[in-house]
Formats: structure tokens, sequence, C-alpha cells
């Protein structure tokens, strides 16, 4: 009864990860991976391009500040939402709220380039209206990084919203009742009752999302990069695709891949472990 | 409870924050519709911010006459149904046959699933075993490497887990065998859980782009995101693909009004449209998955 599922998984996912050795020998289209000259480390010259840690510092930046803003909105979005008296427009807002995660990326990318578009845009034409000179957003280092944060924060704040709207609910009301008795404002249930009930949540969250830090989102950046803004869109990702499976050094895309994939997994690990120290929850 | 001022105000700002922000998620999508039914060179004036003010539908007619978007429809709509009621069946196989107490090597198989999760080959071995089973541009491509979905199975084994046992001893003493017990009981019983994680699947292969653009040299494989992603970086409308001799099929008067971005933004609108259709009927499902998939702590 297992038997496809255990196939499926030995064929896509444990024969990748044997052909993993790529990154350990020269590997050219035409050999196998047992045939191919074992060469050690030597597809690890890559860690002495200063080009491939611009890549690095790309993706960690664009990551990071991901992170940094998106995570903490959606619990915001929650507890704004969780004020709403009028059930209707709650679950009208949410509703509307949660349309963006089911659209593609490609999606996104035409809408950005509808309204940041240098001469069709919608939002250069208002700066037109106001005197000033068309910006080409998408083509401009300095803005790239904004517009992934802000448009990754679009799609995903009402979606990820759910969860949280969820663990609110299952608060005792009757805390928050005591509370009010003892004359405790909005403010300080929020801080006392709500925050606290809700870190059980924020925790394994966190334990889910710190791990992303080397994926800058690939979907999101890729239909977006155009000769412009490379210095600051190339990300790991990115630079795997067009080194590996573009040029063909399988070899250094695939060592590349590796390491990342390794420092990925010890940061869940390291997350699990200092969150398990900290309040008990964890992953597994 | 009487709301003080203060309360008051903070009701009302919540409201207008949350009606703009509800605002914000619908608005590019308004402004593509708009553009879309606008006629290119009026748009190129600029105000189009809202509705179209030059009406027309002849840049949908220059994107449906396209033929590859008929063939990226029908890849798209194959690999979704296909792709989705194939990953549900051999997932669940598996989530069940771990749902057995006495199945053995319970813990190794556990293990075995857990791994991948943490950790994977990367994009160049997937890509180089694709290409050794000679899945590379075929139709399989899009279904089978994502036939088996390991967070779907642990959503799976936790419900089924979740199941008396009673059903399943009663209906083993009335002789059925597990695959029966499966399909007849366990099933029915899920209904909601495998809906919503058929919904998530069906929106994944719905949304892929990626496995279209890297994997398929074919364009009449092309599945519509990938068509679209391909689409983005054109910036002449003779560069179409497909759609440079359809030139030939419009009077020169119409032709002359239309511009890039228009089609652009028809052809977005065509790949857009059956999701939200389809959207507000189907989202409280969503909900209630994501609810599933996470409450069973």
């Amino acid at each position: 009864m297992m038997f496809p599922g255990i196939a499926l998984l030995f064929l896509f996912n444990y024969m990748p990860m044997i052909g993993l050795q790529i990154a350990f020998r020269d590997f050219q289209l035409g050999s196998t991976m047992w045939t191919s000259p074992w060469v050690g480390f030597q597809n690890f010259e890559f860690l002495s391009n200063p080009e491939f840690w611009k890549v690095v510092r790309n993706t960690i930046a664009i990551a990071f500040w991901k992170f940094f803003f998106g995570f903490p909105a959606p619990i915001v979005l929650a507890l704004l939402l969780n004020e709403i008296r009028v059930r209707a427009f709650k679950r009208l807002v949410q509703s509307v709220s949660y349309l963006p995660h089911f659209v593609s990326w490609i999606i996104i990318a035409y809408m950005l380039e509808a309204l940041l578009s240098p001469y069709d845009g919608v939002v250069n034409r208002l700066i037109g209206v106001f005197g000033g000179e068309p910006i080409f957003f998408l083509g401009d280092t300095d803005w790239f990084r904004p517009i992934v944060v802000i448009s990754a924060i679009w799609k995903e704040i009402g979606w990820n919203s759910i969860i949280y709207l969820a663990a609110i609910s299952t608060l005792n009301p009757h805390l928050y009742e005591a509370a009010y008795i003892d004359g405790a404002g909005k403010w300080a249930q929020l801080v006392h009752i709500t925050l606290p009930g809700l870190v059980p949540t924020i925790s394994i969250l966190l334990i889910l999302g710190i791990p992303g830090l080397l994926n800058a989102g690939f979907d999101q950046i890729y239909p977006l990069m155009n000769p412009a803004n490379l210095p600051v869109s190339d990300v790991l990702d990115t630079y795997i695709l067009r080194n590996g499976l573009q040029q063909g050094y399988y070899s250094m895309a695939t060592a590349i891949g590796f390491l990342s994939s390794a420092i990925g997994m010890l940061l869940v690990l390291m997350t699990n472990y200092w969150i398990r120290k900290m309040n008990g929850e964890s992953l597994w | 409870m009487r709301m003080s001022a203060g309360e008051k105000i903070f009701q009302a700002c919540n409201t207008v924050f949350l009606i703009l922000f509800s605002l914000t998620m619908l608005y590019p999508f308004v402004l593509m519709l708009a553009m879309s039914l606008n006629e290119g060179m009026d748009t190129a004036k600029g105000g189009i911010y809202l509705l179209p003010r030059a009406f027309t539908l002849f840049n949908y007619e220059v994107v449906l006459n396209n033929p590859f978007i008929k063939s990226a429809y029908l890849v798209t709509v194959g690999r979704t149904v296909i792709g989705t009621a194939l990953s549900i069946l051999v997932t669940a196989l598996f989530a069940y046959g771990l749902s057995y107490r006495n199945v053995p090597f319970r813990r190794l198989i556990t293990v075995y699933a857990i791994i991948p999760m943490l950790f994977n080959g990367g994009l160049v071995p997937f890509y180089l075993q694709l290409k050794s089973l000679h899945l590379l541009n075929t139709f399989w491509v899009f279904v089978i490497p994502y036939m088996f979905n390991i967070w779907n199975m642990f959503v799976m084994y936790r419900f089924f887990r979740s199941t008396p046992e009673e059903l399943r001893e009663a209906a083993e003493i009335d002789g059925a065998n597990p695959l029966q017990i499966l399909f007849r009981i366990i099933f029915p019983v899920s209904l909601p859980m495998l809906a919503a994680l058929s919904l998530f699947t069906a929106v994944g292969h719905w949304n892929d782009w990626f496995a279209g653009a890297f994997f398929v040299t074919d364009n009449q494989l092309v599945p519509v995101q990938t068509y679209l992603q391909k689409m983005l970086s054109i910036d002449r409308l003779e560069m179409i693909p497909g759609g440079a001799g359809a030139e030939d099929m419009y009077p020169e008067s119409k032709w002359s009004d239309v511009t890039l971005i228009a089609v652009k933004m028809a052809t977005v609108m065509v790949g857009t449209l059956p999701i939200l259709f389809v959207y507000p009927f189907l989202q409280k499902y969503f909900v209630k998955g994501i609810m599933i998939g996470s409450l069973k702590e």
C-alpha cells in the first residue's frame, strides 16, 4: 500500500540526494555521476568568488527584510481584525485579504508592471501629475528590495493571519473580562493576555520561518529580474539556475545547492532546539 | 460594555483602515482588468486608473486566437485534474498504510519520509534525475515528481489515526480487506480534510510556472502560468510566441490601436479569471483546510 509513495520518495527525493555527489566530481553531460572523476572540494571554489558572496548578500538581505516586516504584519492584521464587532464586515475583509495568496507570482509580476512601469504605470502617471519625473521602479537597485518586500506582504498577510486569528479565538474570554474588571484597558489586555496567549503559535511559526533565511523566494524574484536590477536581484537560487541548468556548470551549482540545503537544515535544527529550550514548543 | 471615547475613535480608525486595506487587495486586479478592456493606444495617453475609457474586446481577441493559449489551458487543466487526483491517492495510500499500528518498519518508514523535508539534493540533481528518467519534455513531468506530498501525508496520517479503531475492526470482522476499508469507510469520514488538501494541491498545480519553464522545451506542453511568464519579458508585439502571424488576421485599423501592454493585460486576465471566479465559492474550504492542518497538535 505504501509502495508507490516509497518508490516516489526514492526516485525524486533520495536519488537526487545521492546525486549530490556530483558536487565532488567533475560532472559532464554524457557521463553518469558514477563515472565522472572525483575531484574532492574543487567545485567549492565558488566560495572565493566575490560574485558568489554578492549573491549571498542579496539573498540574505531580501530574506531578512521579508521576514522582519512580513512576520509581524499578519499578527498585527489579526489583532486589528479581532477588534471588529460586525461579523459580516470582518468576514468580508478576511475573504478579500486571502485572495492574493491564490494568485501566482507571475500574475503579481504583471500587476507590478501595470502599477510601476515607467511609461504606462499608474504610479508613475500619478508622479507625473504632481510634477515629478517617472521612476523606473523595477529597474532601480534601490527600489527593488522594498518592492519585493511589499509585494510579498501584500500576497501573504491575509493568509498568514488566519492562523493567528484562530489562535486568538481559542483564548479564554473570562481572562479578558477579569482584566476589564480589574481596570485593564485595551492596550494592557493586549500585552498581558493576547500576546502571551499567542506565544506558542508564534514560536512554531518562527521555527518554520527562520530556516527560510536562505530562501529569498525564487518564484517571486525570477519573474522580476532584469539586467537593470541584477546586482540586487540575483539570489542563490537564480544563481544556481543560471550556472547550473543554463550554463552547464552542473558540479558547481550542485555544490552551492548542497551547502545551502545543509545550512538550511542546520538552521531548522538550531531554531527548534533554542525555542524548545525557551518554552517547550517544538516541531516534533 | 459601553465604549469610551477613545475606543470609539479606535473602532472608527480601525474600520477605515481595514476598508482601505481591502481595497488595496482588490485594486491591482481592477486595474489590470480596466487596462485589458481599454484600447491600447488610448491607455497610452494616461488616465486609466479604474474603468476603461475606450472599451474594446480586441485585446482579448488577440489573446484567445493565439494557438498556444489553447494548448496551455489544456496542459494546465490536465495537470491540475490528473496531478491532483493521483497525488491525493498516492499520498493517502501511504498515510493510511502508516496509520496501522502493526506495520513492519514503521519508525523507519516515518523517518524515511521526514528526512526529505529537512534536506534535499537541490535543483541540479533533481533535473538530472528527471533527465535520466526520460520525463523531461513530457506531460508527465508535471505530474509524477509531485505525486507524493510529504506535508499532506502527515496531515492525512494524523487525521486517519484519529478515526476510531472500532470502525476498522468492525469492518475487518466483516471480512473487508484494508483497501476496501480505506475507500468505503475512511475516505467518506475524511472528506472535508481530503477536499481541503485537494484544493491546495490543485491550486499548486494551477499556479506552478517553474516546471513548464525549465523542464519542457516544446511550446505545446507549456502550461498557462509558464506562457504568462514567457510573455513577461517580451518587449515587442511581434515577439509574442504564436502571435506574430496573427497580424494578417486583423484589419489594419484595429491592429494599430493595440499596444503590447494592453495585450499583456488581457493575457494575464485570461490566466487569472478562472481563479477569481472560483475563489468565492471555494474559499471557505481553504480556510477549513489550514485549520485541519494545524489544530491536530
